[in-house]
């Protein structure tokens, strides 16, 4: 149920996180308004959208904090100056002993560099998938797969292959005491003015198919060229995998686990309508 | 119009540093050239390339390759240009293998243009750029080209262009094709037979995660689509060798087989 209480967000000198889930933190980088998505939004008759509200599709960091500390993803390269004081905040005196990158795409490792010289002793780690580390400067990097566990005391996470991915050195990510999956470019959805760093149980509007079509249609583009049933079918055993896993996307805001079985049905709507009617355009 | 390696000149050569600067560009016609780089993997290698195109105002690099191979690409630039270097980069995309050089480009030889597409360039580290879009003509350093929606792709910012003048459709991270050590300099339908059909297979297996679960007839038709409206003298992939005209209909036969075997590994298709 949507609420109407603040949510707990602190605001630091340049940007803005807050706790999602004990020892869960969001960092998150809302760039521009999307004026062409929220034209779109409103030519569709959607109403969640009220007109003259920013869109964002937003870019999500998350850092665990059990007895040692991981950083997933480090937003975009235009984003240092919030993902930096963030995370000093966060971390005060502690080290950063892990940094993971789910993919190294510039919105999402575009401050890998600017992290490790921070945090100098910090370990890289890389998804294991794929062939072409060196070219992404990820050749030293420890490399994780489906196999692999990292015990942060107190918090545990796991790598599972990504189902839904746009290149091969891809993972996802799970944190198993919360059991939190976090899904990367898969179930991303644009929020607007107000709803920044709010749950989706914390937004007063719906996340429906519409709405996540307007992210994957254009993200996803590809859904145009799919057997709809195979990505259903892929779907549709994530939905089983993960029964009762809260999602935190890294375009979206995170769902909790109570909530997030329909969504899993929303996005076979998605693909199945992508699939018949064309991608959405470009983010 | 060349169709061969030029004296057997191999990748080992074409590596070793005091040759670095002697291995010269490769000349499609049409004022386009293929400067190679490739990246050893465990089932051959893979290319990763940039072209340069003649313009009346200027050299345009397409793409920027990888930060690998950044000195040995500016050393053959350097010559292919005369000194003068590129006046322009026309970006397919934000990946690091292809837009890895632009910074470092742009301080050997100036704030040259960038264009890109992407709904928002900061995002991309490209705040600099001149933004395409799917659709648009676009005049680079007065010469023209046609931005396309590729139906094979990674990111879902990327083009690929058509230039109009030489017909060389530029595909980024389409129509690649892994070869073996050696063959590094040829274009795609002079690769030895053996084994060149599965280096299509191997490259869109292991490059395009999303083709487990593609149509490949709905793929295929849009390519087939693209390539009426915009018939190609030339193929230019970043990852593969260039594919001449003669051999597009070989190239897209081994396409739709890899594309069916790649489907196949993923539950059926009924
Ligand atoms: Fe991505
Ligand atoms: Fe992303
Ligand atoms: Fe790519
Ligand atoms: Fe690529």
């Amino acid at each position: 149920m949507p609420t109407e209480t603040p949510a707990p967000t602190a605001r630091t000198e340049a940007g803005w996180r807050r706790d999602v889930w004990p020892g869960i933190h969001w960092i998150q980088e809302l760039g521009g308004h999307r004026a062409g998505i929220a034209r779109a939004v409103l030519e569709s008759g959607a109403d969640w959208y009220k007109p003259g509200n920013e869109l964002y599709v937003p870019q999500n960091a998350y850092l665990l904090t059990g007895e040692r500390t991981l950083l997933w993803d480090t937003l975009s390269p235009a984003s240092g100056h919030i993902l930096l004081p963030a995370l000093e905040e966060l971390l005060g005196e502690r080290p950063l002993d892990y940094l993971a990158l789910s993919h190294p795409d510039v919105p999402h490792a575009g401050n890998t560099m600017q992290v490790l010289r921070r945090y100098p002793d910090c370990q890289l780690v890389a998804p294991a998938a794929g062939e072409t580390h060196a070219l992404y400067h990820l050749d030293d990097a420890m490399k994780v797969g489906p196999e692999d566990e990292i015990d942060l005391g107190g918090l545990r996470v796991r790598f599972p292959e990504a189902t839904f991915l746009d290149a091969a050195i891809h993972t996802w990510m799970s944190e198993e005491t919360t059991r939190t999956l976090f899904t990367v470019d898969w179930m991303g959805f644009p929020h607007q003015s107000g709803e920044s760093l709010r749950r989706t149980d914390e937004i007063a509007t719906v996340v429906d198919v519409g709405r996540l079509e307007e992210f994957h249609s254009r993200v996803m583009f590809w859904f145009q060229y799919v057997h709809p049933h195979k990505v259903t079918a892929a779907t549709d055993a994530l939905a089983v995998q993960f029964a009762g896993y809260g999602l935190a996307p890294a375009h979206g805001l995170p769902i909790p686990g109570a909530d997030a079985a329909p969504y899993y049905e929303r996005m076979n709507e998605v693909v199945r309508r992508v699939a018949a009617g064309g991608r959405g355009g470009v983010l | 119009m060349w169709r061969r390696a030029d004296a057997g000149a191999s990748c080992e050569r074409a590596r070793s540093p005091e040759r670095g600067r002697t291995v010269s560009v490769i000349d499609l016609g049409g004022g386009v050239s293929w400067v190679h780089e490739s990246f050893p993997e465990t089932n051959g290698h893979i290319h990763v390339s940039v072209y340069l195109v003649d313009a009346p105002e200027g050299a345009i690099l397409m793409d920027s390759g990888s930060f690998h191979h950044r000195q040995r690409l500016a050393d053959r630039i350097h010559d292919a240009t005369a000194g003068r270097g590129i006046g322009a980069i026309i970006l397919s995309h934000s990946d690091y293998p292809h837009s890895g050089n632009i910074p470092a480009f742009r301080r050997d030889w100036g704030d040259f243009e960038i264009i890109a597409s992407c709904g928002d360039p900061d995002l991309q580290g490209l705040p600099y750029a001149r933004r395409t879009k799917i659709g648009d003509v676009t005049e680079v350093l007065g010469r023209r080209f046609v931005v396309l929606d590729p139906p094979l792709a990674d990111r879902n910012h990327t083009t690929w262009v058509y230039d109009e003048a030489s017909r060389t459709l530029f595909v980024a991270d389409g129509f690649g094709a892994l070869h073996a050590p050696g063959a590094c300099d040829v274009d795609w339908g002079r690769l030895p037979e053996e084994g060149r059909a599965e280096g299509v297979h191997e490259f869109h297996a292991q490059t395009l995660p999303w083709l487990r679960y593609a149509d490949p007839n709905r793929v295929m038709g849009a390519l087939h689509a693209m390539l009426e409206r915009h018939p190609p003298a030339w193929i230019a992939p970043i990852h593969g060798p260039p594919i001449a005209e003669a051999d597009v209909d070989r190239y897209m036969a081994d396409l739709s087989d890899a594309l069916t075997r790649i489907a196949a590994s993923c539950g059926s298709s009924e």
